[in-house]
């Protein structure tokens, strides 16, 4: 070993460890709770500047930042339905969309059920947050038990489609009146014709999609009372992508150099940055009571895993199959690992419910739901299932 | 005893009972020109409790000729069917409705949404709303949902009410000391820079089952009357900004409006007067305020 091999190395090992760090941080989200803790702290301590910054920042966190995290996650689906895709047949995308619905179903009637029994009907408005599924949340939590394992795509498409159930509900139950609907639709077609013009033309720079169709629709969707975070989902389809899919969150190989992977190659550490605003915005509530709106968003995701497994019972008498190597085991952990709402249901609650104490409660719950993460351990760890199998 | 210590003994007595009965019935001033308005909140259980505040509620009437009542919110807990709006409301305060008073309600958590179309709650459809008599404006406001929308009608309201005195209310509380609820300051943040920069005076919220004056915040004055159906015993967490607290059994509001006075009374089911004071208006470059409250 020479001279300077003994003085760089340590230098070398430092930032290969700040690199791991990194890339451990970008791949499990951390700046996400981050962003949450300090929120809860900052709520806790200071509320009235607290609320007082959170109320100035809900505009470009929750309705412009948060346009490109959705972007990522419709990037990750729409490529899913390419060939090697989860989802590109039918048959393999049908038993978790069964599951995503009788999921969803019995979220609903424990948050309707709960809310009727204690009597506050000013939180019926707020059902839609019951279908929430935190898809990252899902990824990092079943990739931690199951490692590498059909059960993760099957978790993946369930929790994918309940949260387009979930946004769909929101675009239905917010309509705008009929001229702004009539402008948005307009705007929107603009938009799309736009995308297939720019598509057809062979253009790769993403920025020219955002740009130019990205920001047409974001227009579209806020003049149509459609909330304007999803701008880009109807916009990735357009991009030029890789013609197999690697797998959902898969990282990308060096070699691919499409549209859709610079795209997420450029968004994915800003995109960081933005989910730690979103959980410093909207994670701040103030701990000093459990309320009703709180329960009942914890008791919608308890419900979903009994749905979930209700469900995938009936599909099974049906003639569906599950995944290989996925049994009744491997659907319980499933089952309450798609119980955590997290960011997903803290963006429905701020989307279905305007700025409240009625919200704060309902915040309160969707963060109670990262628990599940923990249920989805305990599960596991009681079935011998994935990591804690012998 | 002496003859001479049993007369002054009676005598202290006499004294003491006079003074009692006169700090039960403290009375308001019930000049015939002025503002008078009762205020409750969380009241609809449907409840003995609820009925014996509306019993007392009814007999101040009969000498403190009140012609509206403020509802705070949580007007009718639990069933929101038609007949629930009959037990936890139309019954309890018949004799007031009989006699001509009109209830304007803003709604609270838990209260439905409908109810904004029950014609009794004068809410015409709105969940927010103002209406005005001689020199006082009213503004209902929401507190549940708190949008734009709401704010900028808000903003305007205020900006172009010409009374003297504006007095805002609504369920959660900007300011309280309730141990079970506490404030609402997500809602404070909101609101409380459009009633400082609009000269409002007084708010009234619920919420919190106790009753509550608070010292007075940024020159405007608030109450929290939650108790008017639902208690929690002993739930205030007194602290700097308690001016008065009343946790012991369920209470009502009376209020009085004459010129730039406001006179207020807390009674207690039993008819006690458990707090009383005065608020004098003063106008502060363009946008009215009020000093400070005489107990």
């Amino acid at each position: 070993m020479t001279p300077s091999h003994t003085a760089s190395s340590p230098v070398r090992g430092r930032r290969h460890l700040a690199r791991r760090g990194v890339e451990f941080g970008l791949d499990h989200l951390i700046a996400l709770p981050i962003g949450c803790v300090a929120a809860l702290v900052w709520s806790n301590t200071l509320p009235e500047s607290y609320f007082r910054v959170a109320q100035a920042l809900a505009f470009p966190v929750n309705d412009i930042g948060l346009v490109f995290f959705f972007a990522l996650i419709a990037k990750e689906v729409f490529e899913a339905t390419a060939p090697g895709g989860a989802l590109h047949s039918r048959r393999r995308a049908t038993m978790p969309v069964l599951a995503a619905i009788g999921g969803g179903g019995a979220a609903i009637a424990g948050y309707v059920t709960f809310i009727g029994w204690i009597g506050e009907p000013m939180l019926l408005q707020g059902w839609a947050v019951a279908l929430a599924v935190d898809v990252p949340a899902c990824f990092v939590v079943g990739r931690l038990i199951f490692g590498r394992h059909p059960a993760i795509p099957f978790l993946l498409l369930l929790a994918i489609t309940s949260d387009a159930i979930g946004l769909l509900c929101l675009a239905v139950l917010q309509p705008a009146d009929g001229a702004h609907l009539a402008l948005g639709v307009a705007l929107m077609a603009v938009a799309l014709g736009l995308a297939v013009v720019i598509r057809r033309r062979g253009v790769q720079s993403f920025w020219v999609y955002l740009l130019g169709p990205g920001m047409l629709s974001w227009w579209a969707l806020l003049v149509s009372g459609v909330h304007p975070a999803f701008a880009l989902v109807p916009i990735i389809p357009f991009f030029p992508r890789a013609p197999r899919d690697a797998g959902l969150f898969v990282d990308p190989t060096p070699q691919a150099h499409d549209t859709l992977t610079r795209f997420e190659r450029w968004w994915r550490l800003p995109v960081q940055g933005v989910l730690l605003l979103f959980g410093l915005v909207n994670a701040g509530v103030p701990i000093h009571g459990l309320e009703s709106g709180m329960w009942a968003v914890v008791l919608a995701a308890v419900g979903r895993p009994i749905g979930i497994v209700a469900a995938t019972g009936a599909g099974l008498i049906f003639g569906l199959h599950l995944p290989q190597r996925v049994g009744w085991r491997e659907l319980v952990v499933v089952g309450c690992t798609a119980s955590i709402g997290f960011v997903f249901a803290l963006f429905f609650a701020t989307a279905v419910m305007p700025m409240g104490p009625l919200l704060l409660e309902m915040k309160m719950g969707a963060l109670f739901t990262v628990t599940g993460g923990g249920l989805a351990f305990g599960a596991a760890w009681l079935l011998r299932v994935g990591r804690f199998a012998r | 005893m002496p003859r001479s210590r049993r007369f002054v003994a009676t005598w202290l007595l006499v004294v003491l009972a006079v003074w009692s009965a006169g700090a039960q019935q403290a009375t308001l001033p019930s000049s015939p020109e002025s503002v008078k308005f009762a205020v409750i909140g969380d009241s609809g259980t449907g409840e003995l409790p609820q009925y014996q505040l509306a019993n007392e509620m009814a007999k101040r009437h009969a000498t403190f000729g009140f012609d509206r009542v403020l509802m705070l919110g949580d007007n009718i807990y639990g069933g929101q069917a038609p007949q629930d709006l009959v037990s936890k409301f139309a019954k309890p305060y018949k004799t007031l409705l009989d006699a001509g008073v009109r209830f304007y309600a803003s709604l609270g958590n838990h209260d439905s949404p409908d109810h904004r179309l029950y014609p009794l709650f004068n809410m015409g459809g709105r969940l927010y709303y103002s209406f005005a008599t001689k020199n006082v404006r009213f503004f209902a406001l929401d507190s549940n949902k708190v949008d734009a929308k709401q704010l900028a009608w808000i903003e305007d309201a205020l900006k172009n009410a010409r009374e003297d005195w504006k007095v805002c209310y609504f369920h959660h509380p900007l300011y309280s000391n309730g141990g079970t609820h506490g404030p609402s300051v997500d809602v404070r943040v909101a609101f409380e820079p459009l009633f400082v920069a609009h000269g409002v005076n007084v708010v009234f919220s619920g919420h919190d089952h106790t009753y509550e004056r608070l010292v007075p915040q940024k020159g405007i004055h608030y109450f929290v009357e939650g108790a008017s159906g639902q208690l929690r015993k002993g739930d205030t967490r007194r602290s700097a900004t308690t001016a008065v607290a009343f946790d012991q059994d369920l209470s009502f509001m009376l209020v009085e409006v004459a010129g730039d006075q406001l006179s207020f009374q807390a009674v207690s089911r039993s008819g006690q007067t458990v707090d009383s004071g005065i608020i004098r208006r003063q106008v502060r470059s363009g946008a009215g305020a009020s000093a400070p409250v005489l107990p």
